[in-house]
């Protein structure tokens, strides 16, 4: 089974996030911050991460450099998922961008286009 | 490093991002904010008018319609309001770019932050060049300018990584002291770039490759010296060369370390005056960076 990571400081969008990804055929693990985000990351190797720009301490793209320093998670894909206005010109190697409300269609066929 | 933070702005989408870089840097650095306004005067002479920025009417000014500006000021920044602890509003008359020159000779604020033009979308200079309020304000200020020209310039969560961009003029070794001091005192990192400008010049000959490569190694070697020399104990720097059009490079140069923040100098005394005040690398660098820009006069 994929292996997606959610990183997000909202409870309320990783429950949804998890219970759509979960009924979708993926196992998931969530965090809540960037520190958080990087530990889980290193040890659990996800085939896709969705990130939460924001977020309380470090935000989303010190995230996403710090992962493209690692040579094992550096092309993770990486969908961002953030309420912030221009927030398609935070990550410019995400795969993908959505504004918060999200449709989840449109999430699920991201993730499949995405994950290899 | 920065204590006082003078944020210029119209009050308008054109300076949301610029708010967002303003709010946030006075929020992480504990610093006080001095949101300040301009309500332009139409005309270059003595004038009981001004143009109301939303309705684009003129509008007789007196103290109400001021405490009026500032309010609506206040309502329209009363989120970020409600999380800045030191902040406060001022609006005053005249022109744009000596009222925010006065305004910082007298706070003397540590940094000022300008957003983007306030040009209409239709105005076909409006994308191809910064507006003439930063360039006057960036040309005499007295401190050091932060301009925010587009929504992927806007804050994204640190002001940490950041890129020098040097020429290796005498304001640029201003600039490093002051990009040098940012790093330190942030914890962060400094990548410290030099352009090579190979554009053709001479009857559109290009540089041959020998002479690129012989000026790449020298760039490294003033680097060196000028620079890593008086880094003492830093290490998280790293340094590099590119050839090309100067003002791209940096850019691609930023987007490749995803920093966010690029300080450059501009050498404003040398330049012609028919073009841009603040050089035209320093211009196309604020048009097109997908960070915060910093220009370091002296």
């Amino acid at each position: 089974m994929k292996k997606i990571l959610i990183v997000d400081d909202d409870p309320n969008i990783r429950d949804y996030l998890v219970s759509l990804l979960e009924d979708n055929g993926y196992t998931t693990r969530t965090a809540i911050d960037v520190r958080d985000g990087l530990k889980i990351a290193k040890e659990y190797k996800p085939d896709l991460i969705t990130l939460d720009l924001e977020m309380p301490g470090e935000w989303g793209p010190r995230f996403y450099r710090q992962l493209s320093q690692d040579n094992e998670l550096k092309n993770t894909p990486v969908i961002v998922i953030s309420g912030l206005s221009g927030n398609d010109y935070a990550i410019s190697k995400a795969v993908a961008t959505l504004s918060k409300p999200f449709d989840r269609e449109e999430l699920l066929n991201i993730i499949k286009e995405n994950i290899v | 490093m920065f204590k006082k933070i003078l944020f210029a702005t119209s009050a308008t989408e054109a300076s949301d991002h610029a708010a967002r870089v303003a709010f946030n840097m006075a929020g992480t650095l504990g610093a006080t904010l001095n949101i300040f306004h301009v309500l332009g005067v139409p005309t270059r002479g003595f004038s009981q008018v001004v143009l109301d920025v939303k309705t684009k009417e003129e509008v007789a000014v007196d103290g109400e319609y001021i405490s009026w500006v500032e309010e609506e000021i206040k309502n329209y920044y009363a989120n970020q309001l409600a999380n800045c602890a030191n902040c406060s509003i001022k609006a005053s008359v005249g022109v744009p770019h000596r009222e925010i020159l006065r305004q910082a000779r007298e706070i003397e604020p540590d940094l000022i932050v300008l957003g983007g033009t306030t040009g209409s979308e239709e105005d076909s200079v409006y994308k191809a060049s910064t507006g003439s309020t930063l360039q006057r304000v960036a040309k005499a200020s007295p401190c050091p300018i932060l301009a925010v020209n587009r929504p992927a310039a806007s804050f994204w969560g640190g002001l940490s990584n950041i890129v020098f961009g040097t020429d290796f003029s005498k304001a640029s070794d201003k600039a490093f002291e002051f990009a040098f001091k940012m790093a330190t005192s942030l914890n962060g990192e400094l990548h410290i770039f030099h352009a090579l400008d190979i554009t053709p010049k001479n009857m559109g000959m290009s540089m041959p490759q020998d002479e690129i490569d012989h000026k790449i190694r020298e760039a490294y070697k003033m680097i060196r010296s000028k620079y890593i020399s008086k880094m003492k104990d830093f290490k998280n720097y790293s340094m590099n060369v590119w050839e090309g059009i100067p003002y791209v490079e940096i850019v691609k140069y930023t987007r490749e370390k995803q920093a966010d923040l690029i300080i450059m100098a501009h050498n404003s005394r040398k330049l012609d005056a028919d073009g841009p005040k603040i050089g035209s690398n320093m211009e196309q660098v604020i048009m097109r960076a997908n960070c915060p820009v910093i220009s370091v006069n002296r």
